[in-house]
């Protein structure tokens, strides 16, 4: 498969400051990799990096087995769609698609034909004349991905898109750059720091803080089998408890919180010591006051968010951790009143013990 | 409240009295100019007394700006030497402005600062430093039109650099870096995207040195040599303290009309292709 990107031991300093961090990379060729991460994670530099517009300071980037890493932007066969898409003002979207063609040698005919079928690939035909001022955001988008899909790129580099367009606009532009990727089958490099983008298009995710890989793998992967609090915070809410980690049952790991046992069975049961577990608001269940039985903890109803189908709960535990949940607008009755008190059910099986972390705490907006 | 207070203190206007004041201020200046101008068309030799209308110091047949050899051979010389300065500062200015703008090292403030020096130099003491240069320093070189032309393209230089530079800022290195991943080797960045990106700017520069070049007077008539190296500012001058016609008056005119199209050129050429952002000019036209 052609498109295979490796980056290893990469690294980027700015006078004093470290902004990609010897990261360690594998991007399959023909997949859809999205680089996730807060502002300032690393991402955009990284990106930058692959493109050619940043000189690592060390480090390797292999694309399709050479390093490329010191060779100047335009001798790379990748191309960026850039976030504020840097159409060019003073050409037609025409002239504009037929840039690079200049440099592939292309005949008039050839480049004639290469630019129309680049436009019916982004449904832009009929806007050849037209200059990037008359178009909207969205048909700018689009005539910035023919721009690059034209050349036939090996790998196409998108750093945040879609961030400039409304929000009905992204959620259709993402379905139609998966479908776009999945048909050309060119390796898609994504930069974005919406976690929802980055889960809904992407085959593989690199979650970025502090100019490091926090954890990478298939979007269910990270946002099940978070291996650490920032990225189980930065894919979605997370409620994360404190405990004292001890053997637990079946292989799995007794939290230990005040006079409270709570068997784990997923993630690093294997801890010990003080430790955080995590779980998701979904996977937890609202019972009644006094509900006995195994992982079940008490606590107080401090908030109660309507959102039309569902309510969220906030729920203060004993022994201190508030833990948000939905419960679902079905007519049951459920104690869901601000101030009432509720038993929570954690199941085992979905109470994630972290690791230790040694990173920071999350900063995630 | 009184009609006229009223007006002025209307709190939901604009605020008046700088209307006034920018009034008054702009009648002080146009009114001396547009004498001047008025008494290039009086029918008689009076500079100060109307005595009809008339284009004869324009067009008559004798002391006429068309009809003086004087006044014609200044004319083209002005006309040549604001040419020449074009052709050379504005090239000059733009690689200028690429390199500085471009220039991230150690000693690369000290440099910007010096390039706004000339901007805040009295003329004279330029006029007279480049002077003791060609005179002292490169005697080879001699005074005329060579020692004119690099005199006035050393001091206007700084504007094209601030314009252009001005321009460079505000568009910024992200069109470069897209022609370079599209494929574009650094001199097809720089033909295919930035020039024209930049066109406006040099355009405009280039009217801003072709108006400060004619108007210029000190520095011209410092590096004069003989009267083929006399400008109409230096005439100008000189026959206002001998026995001035309204001839004087008349290639004033002309001259004024050239400055005025030059530089209504370069406004409407920035404003028109650099989308409204016309700052730079604006601030280059206040001298």
């Amino acid at each position: 498969m052609q498109g295979e990107i490796q980056l290893e031991s990469l690294t980027k300093r700015f006078a004093d400051v470290v902004a990609v961090d010897s990261i360690d990379i594998d991007m399959p060729g023909g997949e859809f990799f999205t680089m996730l991460g807060p502002s300032g994670c690393g991402k955009t530099t990284t990106l930058r990096m692959i493109a050619g517009f940043e000189r690592p300071t060390s480090g390797r980037i292999v694309l399709d087995g050479a390093d490329v890493a010191q060779t100047p932007p335009h001798k790379r066969n990748v191309n960026t769609v850039f976030q504020s898409y840097a159409l060019f003002p003073h050409l037609d979207v025409a002239k504009n698609v037929a840039f690079g063609l200049k440099y592939q040698r292309c005949t008039k005919d050839e480049t004639r034909r290469r630019v129309a079928e680049a436009l019916e690939l982004v449904q832009l035909t009929g806007f050849e004349a037209r200059k990037s001022s008359q178009l909207s955001g969205g048909q700018q988008q689009r005539v910035a991905l023919a721009r690059a899909l034209v050349l036939r790129p090996r790998v196409l580099l998108l750093d945040e898109p879609l961030g400039a367009l409304d929000a009905r606009l992204r959620k259709n532009l993402q379905v139609e750059l998966k479908a776009l990727q999945a048909e050309l089958g060119i390796t898609f490099v994504f930069v974005t720091h919406d976690q929802e983008e980055a889960l809904t298009m992407s085959d593989r995710v690199a979650v970025m803080n502090g100019g490091r890989v926090e954890q990478a793998g298939s979007p269910r992967e990270v946002y099940e089998e978070p291996q650490t609090v920032f990225v189980a915070d930065f894919l979605g809410v997370s409620n994360l408890l404190s405990g004292e980690a001890t053997a637990g049952d079946n292989g799995g790991c007794a939290l230990r919180m005040g006079e409270r046992t709570l068997q784990a069975t997923q993630g690093a049961t294997s801890a010990r010591g003080q430790v955080k577990a995590m779980i998701r608001p979904e996977r937890i269940v609202v019972e009644a006051h006094g509900a006995t039985g195994d992982n079940r903890v008490p606590g107080l109803v401090e908030r109660s968010v309507f959102l039309g189908n569902a309510f969220e709960l906030h729920v203060r535990i004993v022994g201190g951790d508030l833990l948000k949940t939905m419960v679902a607008n079905d007519g049951s009755v459920t104690e869901r009143e601000e101030g009432a008190a509720v038993t929570l059910y954690l199941p085992a099986d979905a109470l994630r013990v972290l690791a230790p972390a040694t990173s920071a705490e999350p900063t995630a907006s | 409240m009184s009609g006229l207070l009223g007006w002025l203190r209307n709190p939901w206007a604009r605020p008046r009295w700088l209307a006034v004041v920018a009034v008054l201020y702009i009648a002080w200046s146009i009114v001396p100019v547009g004498i001047a101008v008025l008494f290039a068309f009086n029918n008689g030799r009076s500079r100060t007394t109307w005595q009809g209308f008339s284009t004869r110091w324009f067009t008559g047949a004798t002391g006429s700006v068309f009809h003086d050899p004087a006044l014609q051979s200044a004319f083209k010389h002005t006309l040549f030497l604001g040419l020449l300065c074009v052709a050379v500062a504005t090239p000059l200015g733009v690689a200028l402005a690429l390199g500085l703008q471009r220039w991230r090292g150690p000693g690369s403030g000290v440099v910007n600062t010096m390039m706004l020096l000339p901007l805040v130099t009295p003329e004279i003491v330029m006029g007279v430093a480049l002077l003791l240069l060609f005179l002292k320093i490169f005697p080879g070189l001699g005074l005329g039109t060579t020692a004119q032309a690099i005199g006035q393209v050393t001091f206007t230089l700084s504007y094209v650099v601030v314009i252009v530079r001005g321009r460079l800022v505000s568009v910024g290195r992200e069109y470069e870096e897209a022609a370079a991943d599209l494929g574009a080797p650094p001199h097809d960045q720089l033909l295919r995207v930035l020039l024209p990106l930049l066109a406006p700017a040099i355009i405009a520069s280039a009217a801003v040195v072709f108006a400060l070049s004619i108007d210029d007077f000190v520095v011209t008539q410092y590096l004069s040599s003989d009267a083929s190296t006399t400008t109409v500012p230096m005439l100008l001058y000189a026959s206002a303290r001998g026995a001035p016609t309204p001839a004087l008056n008349a290639i004033a005119t002309v001259m004024l009309v050239v400055t005025l199209l030059t530089l209504a050129f370069a406004f409407f050429v920035y404003r028109r292709f650099a989308g409204g952002s016309s700052a730079a000019v604006a601030a280059a036209l206040e001298v």
